[in-house]
């Protein structure tokens, strides 16, 4: 579809106003300043700031920065009148002193308004389309015939690799393909059993041997566990914010156990995609923790200046932007965040329309979203109907409290009041939101400030930052109310509420931190109130206040009603139960009211143009079809399917690549997260467009489409996958990165993989799957650093996918690996060689607490005959028979210094933690 | 828009060539390849051009040897750099930039000044907390709060309009030492070892020594490797604490330690006949020779027992307090490694405001006049000595020593308080040694030092400038990641030339 600019409708409106002026003409008044002041650095040879102004089209369209710089009609919105003015000193043309003379200014304004007018140039243009590689349809080539192969991806290959002179090396023996393939799909190598029992298979019948090893492979659990790894890593995701205080992110981990099972039930790509976007209207609310991935910068951390803020909410966006870029564009959009994109067709307005896509998510907590059968929201039911029946019993006796994480909340009996007053007992006070809640509608803050309740307090108590109104702001965190009433004297804080109508009441919930509960966890002196007793009045019809809760009656009252305190205690267990089994609040992202949406001139919020609203990429028609008012779920939504809609270009292609990247260690695409023009060239254009087909519509009627798993089983089936590793000649003369794969390029293993293969080893590898994430971190103060305090113990022996994943924090052990920060995003992890990679392998705690176990397993298995426990370590470590040299070598050291150097060695060696 | 296929035949063939180069940076044999073509004169004249329109020069690394020296994109003298970083943002009025008007407006509210910064509403102004005199020869005007340092000003290269992007402390840290507020990018170290490799292939390219109380506040940002190889991460050490695991376990005796890695490369040298020329493999089997050499070089540099009682008088190793004398072996340990030919030293003075200990950093929202004062007296004669040691050995000819902290403070109060908040606008830095004017100051700041005002100085200046004193032009030294070359200086940065010997 072609784009037509919307500036021509525009133009037939003033034609009419133009004839009637005559005033200003462009060959007499205009071209002669466009020549002297603009061309030379904006005309036909240079094109500064990829603005030409010798031409009208392109004048109208603007340059990088995104601005039309003259919009016919409106000179107030054309960017030329700005500049020309020299209103902002670092965007003023022609600079400094060539300003242009006012006349000249004058002249522009009235042609400006006048229409614009250009003679010769007045045609609608179309709108070029690029034409680079990745924005073209993905068609479905056909395999070359001329391999005789049933797999097309070896027909695709081949014919490349006979170009070049080249073949496939001969299939790898069947212990080294166990091995590859098992590493390859789940992260972890082969048992000795598994290699046994493969073999003998594989002795009978090869084929069918390996295709069933495949799919026992896929069927396991743990193939989530490896696959997920990848797609994390993408996205940066982490469990702690970065920045000020890095502070752990509350049960995120709820989306790491999303991405592990959408693996392993091969949850089609493009709905994978759709519930991380939209999880919450998909009844899969914790999927959206893709959206909060990246590290952000927390609005309490930023300082008290409105443009520090500001700035920290673009910021977060923009790493919204950039997590839905890198892992299902396969573009650098934000390249596109301060002037358009200077190799890719993303202009700047393409840029804030799809940040309006995501106005309504800020990073934080929520209750996630759960089908009415999830296992935890009938838990919960359960337990709210138990706590309901203790409720009734303690509500025939008077007030009561209940003790939740991270907030009190207080009981009374139903009263209607207009107005509520809450006196302190202690000094000094901190309160970060006081809601009043009613027994209508159960959950209904009725103090809510923008419900148009008044709060009102002692002006005098109230401390510095601590304002009045953000007690019933609506904001949980260390934003609040602090009052503090003189040392001396009977002065108490208080805060009274006024509604805009009588109301019914029941319960107060009050807190100091809340956003701690919901929001972080493993931080010293969390979760405590900075508030005492209390004391609530309501004020009656005849303005008289009455007492309805006095903290201090309470402990009569239980006194008084022996029934209390087991039902009290029943309660508080009640709560906990629901704080363990029920729905939790997790950092997946917090929804809030959206935020509108502009063109930030070079990026600065603190100069917003034009309004845009949510959009895809303008040049892959990214139109939603939907209203500009569409509420956030709705855009985000449609967004999604605007990614998985058939025609798009990129989405399945950078999918299929990425696939292909952690199967043969180099994408077909080099650079997997940008497909942009400054993006490597696909090795071979036609498979990936074969793979990308594949992946959305199956050869084969009875597989589901974008299925992941049925696309890397073709891969782990091919030829080029099951040959030999060996280097050659002949390839390494015309290819010596392998990429055209005349051979399975070996490489070395992942932090997780060399982790894992190590505990297996050893024996002390638990498979337990999902839930917490296993903590090397003590437990710090708001601001400090993370210490690893235990990263070796046997609450650790667990899949390093588990491995509490903290941004920024050395885990003194696998950073060394290339085990990625999480900063910024990371589709390709480098594989880099240091000697600390050398020195945590050979002494840390870790390896050495290995190294006796297993040292202990091998004596164990082999009745402590030295030579038999040498081979089992063979077997257990590199899945192979030991070599008589070796085992002489081997030998020599155990019977000197010990068993547990062998194994030392062992772990330490390049065969160990290659995958070949 | 700009469409890329309008570009000239060059210039596709130029983004070719960044496509097919593209792919180098992802390991260390991607790595090896561009040696080779380099090697074989195929990037000579050819190579894609960087955002700024320049050509990046790739550093030619060999797999065997990460770490072996390389040359500069051009001659300079400084060949090795030492960063003095001082977290927590040092008050600049109260130090090296002399701001008469604050004693005569003491205790007053001019106007123009703002009502709210980082912490809250503003306060009035308040004179330094310490007298200013001139000293050395140059006469600069510094304060007693650093007498020591002030004694060496002739040798100093002062920058006094350095502004800075964030009033928050992680982010300046992020900002100042990887050229980005965000997480996640290399630091200046590591681009530094990265480009340059280092001399001493006994010890690490690129040591981070960290202040006794702990890491800063961005933690390990400020010399990670971001996205660059793990390789070019600085190690951190300091002379409390050894780099972690550097030391056999105690229950290793060292013939068994010695039979495992000689049963090792064993093992190893058998594995790479299946794999001959594989430089992954054998940098691997490198790597733990090297690992082994850092077990003797390292204790041995971190021995201080050698240094004469002079030096260690001198450096305020006793008689000061227990955090001073803990610094004071860290910077001798500076200053030895240096000599050793490390790289990139940097070595902090300070850490993250909870570490432990009080006063942890030089942030002083309240009682500046106490915590500055303390930090001073940690800070002050060890780097002092520090520097003069270096100039006494001859080792300011080729090594740039910078001086920095991520803001400055304010001139004026915090309402109420006795605190100076944030001050992005205006700070102060230093530079001197290799390369670098002496007894000079570039940039004012205004007459409250609230703003800069006369040739400011952004931080994608200063790091800029401090490429280039490495011999590094910081439009050129990129490296690939996710859709761009990326720049410690991003796209922006202009070398202050007027500060160049």
């Amino acid at each position: 579809m072609r784009l037509f600019f919307g500036f021509t409708v525009i133009w037939c409106c003033f034609c009419g106003l133009l004839r009637a002026q005559e005033s200003v003409d462009f060959q007499r008044d205009i071209q002669p300043i466009l020549e002297e002041h603009c061309w030379h650095c904006h005309g036909e040879d240079e094109q500064e700031s990829g603005l030409r102004l010798d031409q009208r089209n392109a004048m109208l369209q603007g340059g990088d920065y995104g601005q039309p710089t003259v919009v016919p009609g409106k000179p107030e919105k054309s960017y030329l009148m700005e500049v020309v003015q020299h209103v902002d000193p670092d965007m003023a043309m022609p600079p400094d002193e060539d300003k242009l003379s006012e006349r000249k200014i004058g002249l522009l304004r009235q042609w400006i308004e006048s229409g614009a007018s250009w003679p010769g140039q007045m045609q609608a243009v179309e709108r070029e389309k690029s034409s680079h590689w990745s924005f073209q349809p993905v068609v479905r080539p056909s395999p070359p015939t001329d391999f005789n192969s049933s797999s097309a991806i070896d027909a695709f290959l081949a014919k490349r690799l006979r170009e070049k002179g080249l073949d496939f090396s001969d299939p790898v023996d069947p212990r080294t393909l166990l091995r590859r393939v098992s590493i390859v799909l789940t992260g972890l190598a082969p048992t000795p059993q598994q290699t046994t029992s493969f073999l003998r298979s594989f002795e009978e019948d090869p084929e069918s041997a390996y295709q069933k090893q495949v799919d026992q492979l896929l069927k396991s659990r743990q193939f989530g566990e490896r696959w997920a790894q990848h797609w994390l890593d993408v996205i940066r995701w982490a469990e702690t914010n970065g920045s000020e205080s890095n502070l752990y992110r509350k049960n995120s981990w709820i989306y790491r156990d999303y991405v592990i099972r959408s693996f392993n039930e091969d949850k089609p790509y493009d709905q994978f995609l759709e519930e991380q976007m939209a999880g919450d209207t998909l009844g899969v609310g914790e999927a959206t923790g893709y959206l909060v991935a990246g590290p952000h910068v927390p609005e309490a951390t930023v300082g008290q200046e409105p443009t520090a803020r500001r700035q920290a909410r673009a910021d977060r966006m923009d790493e919204i932007l950039q997590t839905v870029g890198a892992s299902a564009l396969g573009l650098s959009i934000g390249c596109a965040r301060c002037h358009n994109h200077k190799f890719d067709p993303i202009s700047i307005k393409d840029y804030y329309a799809m940040s309006a896509v995501f106005q309504d998510i800020e990073f934080g907590s929520r209750f996630p979203e759960m089908t009415v059968d999830h296992p935890r929201r009938v838990r919960g039911q359960q337990i709210d109907a138990e706590l309901k029946t203790q409720r009734a019993v303690l509500r025939k006796t008077g007030p009561w409290q209940e003790e939740w994480v991270g907030y009190r909340e207080l009981h009374f009996p139903s009263t209607t009041t207009e107005a509520v007053r809450v006196t302190f007992q202690w000094k000094g006070v901190r309160v970060d939101e006081l809601e009043i809640l009613g027994p209508q509608e159960w959950e209904k803050n009725l103090a809510l400030k923008s419900n148009g309740t008044v709060a009102k307090s002692a002006k005098a108590h109230e401390q510095p930052r601590g304002d009045l109104w953000k007690i019933h702001d609506g904001n949980y965190g260390t934003e609040g109310w602090a009052a503090r009433a003189p040392q001396d004297g009977n002065e108490k804080p208080w805060v009274e509420f006024t509604f805009t109508e009588p109301q019914d009441i029941n319960r107060i919930r009050i807190s100091s931190n809340r956003q701690d509960f919901m929001q972080t966890d493993y931080l010293q002196g969390m979760n405590k109130f900075n508030f005492g007793p209390l004391v609530v009045e309501a004020r009656d019809q005849t303005g008289r206040w009455r007492r309805v809760f006095v903290s201090g009656r309470l402990a009569q009252l239980d006194e008084q009603h022996p029934i209390r305190k087991p039902a009290l205690k029943a309660v508080q267990d009640s709560i906990q139960q629901l704080a363990d089994e029920g729905p939790k609040p997790s950092f997946v992202g917090k929804l809030i009211q959206p935020m509108r949406s502009f063109v930030l001139q070079r990026g600065s919020p603190e100069d917003p143009r034009d309004e845009v609203f949510a959009s895809g990429l303008t040049e892959l028609d990214g139109g939603l079809g939907i209203s500009p008012q569409a509420k956030g779920a709705e855009r985000r939504l449609a967004f999604a399917q605007w990614l998985t809609q058939p025609d798009h270009p990129l989405t399945a292609r950078v999918a299929a690549n990425r696939l292909w990247y952690h199967i043969f260690g180099t994408g077909i695409v080099a650079t997997t997260a940008d497909f942009g023009l400054a993006g490597s060239p696909p090795t071979h254009p036609e498979l990936l467009d074969w793979l990308a087909s594949e992946l959305r519509e199956p050869t084969d009627p009875d597989v589901d489409s974008w299925s992941m798993k049925h696309l890397i089983r073709l891969m782990v089936l091919s030829q080029a996958f099951r040959q030999n590793n060996q280097p050659r000649e002949d390839g390494l003369r015309v290819d010596a990165d392998s990429r055209l794969l005349w051979r399975f390029p070996p490489r070395r293993m992942t932090a997780e993989a060399i982790r894992d293969a190590i505990l297996q080893g050893s024996n002390s590898l638990s498979l337990s799957s999902g839930g917490k994430s296993y903590r090397i971190h003590d437990v710090k103060k708001r601001y400090a650093q993370w210490e690893v305090t235990d990263n070796h113990g046997p609450q650790t022996w667990r899949r390093m996918i588990y491995q509490e994943r903290m941004r920024r924090v050395d885990d003194k052990m696998f950073t060394a690996f290339d085990f990625p920060d999480c900063g910024q995003v990371r589709p390709q992890r480098p594989i880099s060689t240091t000697p600390l990679q050398a020195l945590n392998l050979l002494n840390s705690d870790f390896i050495m607490e290995q190294s006796d176990r297993l040292a202990v397993r091998v004596m164990d298995e082999s009745g402590d005959d030295p030579e038999v426990a040498i081979g089992r370590c063979f077997e257990l470590l590199l899945g192979r028979r030991v070599e008589a040299a070796e085992l002489q070598a081997c030998l020599e050291l155990a019977e000197s210094h010990g068993m547990t150097m062998v194994c030392r060695a062992l772990l330490n060696s390049n065969e160990f933690s290659l995958l070949q | 828009m700009t469409h890329p296929e309008k570009l000239s035949l060059h210039g596709r063939r130029m983004l070719d060539r960044r496509r097919f180069l593209g792919t180098a940076g992802l390991s260390i044999s991607g790595i090896a390849l561009t040696s080779l073509l380099a090697a074989d004169g195929l990037l000579a004249d050819d190579q894609p051009l960087t955002a700024g329109g320049k050509m990046p020069v790739r550093p030619k690394i060999d797999p065997h040897r990460p770490y072996a020296p390389r040359p500069a994109h051009f001659e300079m003298p400084a060949k090795q750099v030492l960063v003095i970083y001082c977290p927590g943002a040092v008050s600049h009025v109260d130090t090296f930039d002399y701001k008469p008007e604050l004693f005569k407006q003491n205790g007053k509210k001019p106007p123009g000044l703002p009502a709210v910064t980082f912490e809250g509403p503003t306060g009035n102004i308040a004179q330094p907390f310490w007298k200013f005199k001139p000293r050395g020869e140059t006469g600069k005007m510094v304060s007693d709060l650093i007498p020591h340092l002030a004694e060496q000003v002739d040798e100093f290269c002062f920058f006094h309009a350095l502004t800075t992007e964030t009033s928050a402390h992680p982010q300046g840290e992020n900002f100042f030492n990887t050229g980005f507020t965000m997480e996640g990018f290399p630091s200046l170290g590591a681009w530094v070892t990265y480009a340059l490799g280092t001399e001493n292939q006994e010890l690490p390219s690129f040591v981070a020594i960290n202040d006794p109380r702990g890491l800063a506040r961005s933690g390990k940002n400020n010399f990670g490797n971001g996205f660059l190889p793990a390789a070019f991460q600085g190690t951190d050490f300091n002379a409390k604490h050894p780099p972690s695991n550097l030391y056999r376990p105690s229950r290793v005796s060292s013939k068994a330690d010695r039979g495992t890695v000689d049963l090792l490369q064993k093992l190893n040298a058998q594995h790479l006949e299946r794999f001959p020329g594989d430089a992954d493999l054998a940098g691997r089997i490198a790597s733990y020779e090297l690992a082994g050499k850092m077990q003797t070089s390292v204790p041995s540099v971190m021995d201080l027992s050698s240094e004469t009682a002079a030096t260690l008088k001198s450096y305020g190793v006793e008689g000061g307090s227990q955090l001073r004398g803990e610094y004071a072996k860290n910077c001798i340990l500076a200053r030895k490694l240096l000599e050793q030919g490390v790289r990139v030293v940097q070595l902090f003075n300070g850490s993250d405001p909870s570490g432990g200990n009080g006063i942890t950093n030089w942030d002083s929202h309240s009682n500046i006049a106490d915590t500055h004062a303390m930090q001073a007296e940690i800070m002050d004669q060890p780097t002092a000595a520090l520097i003069a040691d270096l100039k006494q050995r001859g080792m300011l000819e080729n090594t740039l020593v910078v001086w920095a902290t991520e803001f400055g403070r304010m001139p004026f109060l915090q309402a109420n308080g006795t605190g100076r908040d944030h001050n992005p606008g205006a700070f102060t830095c230093f530079l001197a040694g290799a390369g670098v004017k002496k007894g000079f100051s570039y940039g004012e700041s205004d007459n409250f030092g609230f703003k800069a005002a006369v040739n400011p100085t952004s931080v994608y200046d200063f790091n800029a400038t401090l490429l280039h004193l490495m011999g590094l032009d910081h439009e050129r030294l990129t490296f690939y990641h996710n859709g761009l070359e990326r720049r410690l200086t991003n796209v922006h940065g202009h070398v202050v030339r007027d500060v160049l010997a």
